[in-house]
């Protein structure tokens, strides 16, 4: 009893270097399969921490919410993403504008930002200062990937990484939305995951390429 | 008795250096579906090169005979910095971590100019590209160093491992973890392993280190290979003592001692496992690739020393 309420806090403490070791490595990545990877790490990480929470605030309804994160966010979305990235037959580079190291000196520029950004408001809100700075870090790092990365695969990740963030917020600081909100919110973002799904492909048939920084034109 | 334990401590790195190159080749051959010559191949190696006559070119000045002793020299006395068994090393000063960068520093700068010496353009070209790797390495590792030694409140490397094996293994700590990150892919840069360079490569558009000691012959290419499979093995004994150093004997008993060796090589054939793994299934990187993978090296160790301020 006493090692699992250790082991617990240890999780809790040590999660939010976790989150950022997933979006530095994201940042470094250089094919989309790994992204998604790391997308499905980030959120297990996540899971992880629901359950912490849930065992240290005695709150039933948080299992459900970190048992719909696992069947969302750690099965269903990665997997239609590999299936995506197999059906498009497109290459499986990121297109990244900005090299490996300028995108990791980058995002740890975010995560310093974050941190300076949440100072203020962790000191007179009482929580975890690490665990609201790795959400505002996601949210940053999430945004970053959309805008830095080319392939139009790229930005339904980097919008997964940054809604990501946003429930990260939303659990460190309300310690988590109602149920019903959070299933919402869940199959919300599948069914997006789904229909930009399509969108890819539609780009892909209609300008045999999948990158965005060329898509300036009106085409029937 | 502590003194004789730190005598064993830096013979033990420069003893078993061979070992572990040949350990690692043999993994990598059994990886790659193939028997592999025995882990004690690089001692018969050794010995081999130490009977040969060592074969100098006719343009070579004093300075190429002289290099490689130098180099061996100055590896073998930073090994000597390194605790392996113990939270304390034979040499040991205040700001010991600092000599220790630069004391391999300066055996590289002199293989250098060894092989610059040679008389080859290969020397030429491998000890530029050289320059470039480990002007690029050098600062990641020392500001890598600096962070865990901020978080430790001590600039001895031995009171570093000390604080490392005083901290529960379960308190992951974000400076260690970019630390490492950081100092891990310094370590493949320093020691020329694949991603940047190919230890048994002797293609001439890619090769490093084979570039340099090409025009090496005898005992001087044996004091080379030596003082460079001393200098794999002293970093990863670095990597061991600072961010996983539990097992390690925090007094002099026998029987800690003991065990402390067990951890010790224990820990040692998982990173040597690790190391054949990531070789045989990655590609060697582009020599202009390399700058950037260092790139990444250097934000996670800038990233670590401002976490000392922000993670208290």
């Amino acid at each position: 009893m006493g090692l699992i309420g250790l082991a617990v806090a240890k999780a809790l403490a040590s999660s939010a270097v976790f989150l950022f070791v997933t979006v530095l490595m994201m940042a470094s990545a250089k094919r989309i399969s790994t992204c998604i990877v790391l997308f499905g790490l980030q959120s297990a990480v996540m899971a992880a921490q629901i359950v912490a929470l849930a065992y240290a605030g005695k709150l039933l309804e948080a299992y459900a919410i970190a048992a719909l994160v696992v069947v969302v966010k750690i099965v269903a979305i990665p997997y239609a993403l590999f299936r995506i990235v197999r059906d498009l037959k497109a290459p499986h580079d990121t297109a990244s504008s900005t090299t490996v190291a300028q995108s990791v000196f980058i995002m740890a520029g975010l995560i310093l930002l974050s941190f300076f950004a949440v100072a203020p408001y962790a000191k007179t809100l009482r929580i975890d200062e690490n665990m609201l700075a790795s959400a505002v870090a996601l949210v940053l790092s999430g945004a970053f990937l959309m805008v830095s990365r080319k392939k139009a695969l790229m930005q339904v990740i980097g919008l997964l990484v940054l809604e990501n963030g946003i429930f990260l917020a939303a659990l460190t600081t309300t310690f988590g939305m109602p149920l019903v909100i959070e299933i919402g919110i869940s199959f919300d973002l599948l069914m997006g995951v789904f229909l930009m799904g399509l969108f890819v492909f539609r780009i892909r048939d209609t300008f045999e390429h999948l990158d965005v920084s060329k898509l300036r034109r009106l085409r029937g | 008795m502590k003194f004789a334990v730190n005598v064993i401590e830096a013979l033990l790195i420069v003893a078993i250096a061979p070992l572990v190159r040949g350990v690692i080749a043999r993994v990598k051959a059994r990886i790659q579906n193939r028997r592999g010559a025995s882990v004690l191949r690089p001692y018969a190696d050794l010995l081999k090169l130490f009977r040969k006559e060592d074969l100098v070119p006719d343009t070579a000045s004093a300075l190429f005979r002289f290099a490689p002793v130098v180099l061996f020299a100055v590896t073998v006395t930073a090994a000597a910095f390194v605790p392996v068994l113990h939270p304390s090393a034979l040499l040991g000063v205040s700001g010991d971590f600092i000599v220790l960068v630069y004391l391999l520093a300066a055996g590289r700068f002199f293989l250098m100019l060894g092989a610059m010496d040679g008389g080859s353009s290969f020397g030429g070209m491998g000890a530029s590209r050289e320059a470039l790797v480990s002007t690029l390495a050098e600062a990641p590792l020392f500001l890598g160093l600096t962070s865990v030694a901020i978080l430790a409140h001590t600039v001895r490397l031995s009171g570093i491992v000390e604080f490392s094996v005083r901290q529960n293994p379960f308190q992951l700590s974000a400076v260690h973890v970019l630390a490492f990150g950081a100092l891990a892919l310094v370590a493949i840069a320093e020691t020329g392993r694949i991603p940047v360079d190919n230890p048994t490569t002797h293609l001439e558009l890619t090769m490093i280190h084979e570039a340099m000691v090409l025009e090496y012959s005898g005992p001087s290419l044996a004091l080379i290979e030596w003082a460079s499979a001393v200098k794999l093995t002293l970093i990863m004994a670095l990597l061991v003592g600072v961010f996983v150093p539990w097992g390690m004997a925090t007094s002099n008993s026998l029987l800690g001692l003991a065990f402390a060796l067990l951890a010790f090589l224990f820990k040692f054939a998982v990173l040597a496992i690790v190391i054949a793994m990531i070789e045989s299934s990655l590609a060697k990187l582009r020599m202009y690739l390399v700058p950037d993978f260092l790139g990444v090296a250097s934000a996670l160790a800038i990233l670590a020393v401002v976490f000392t301020a922000l993670m208290r």
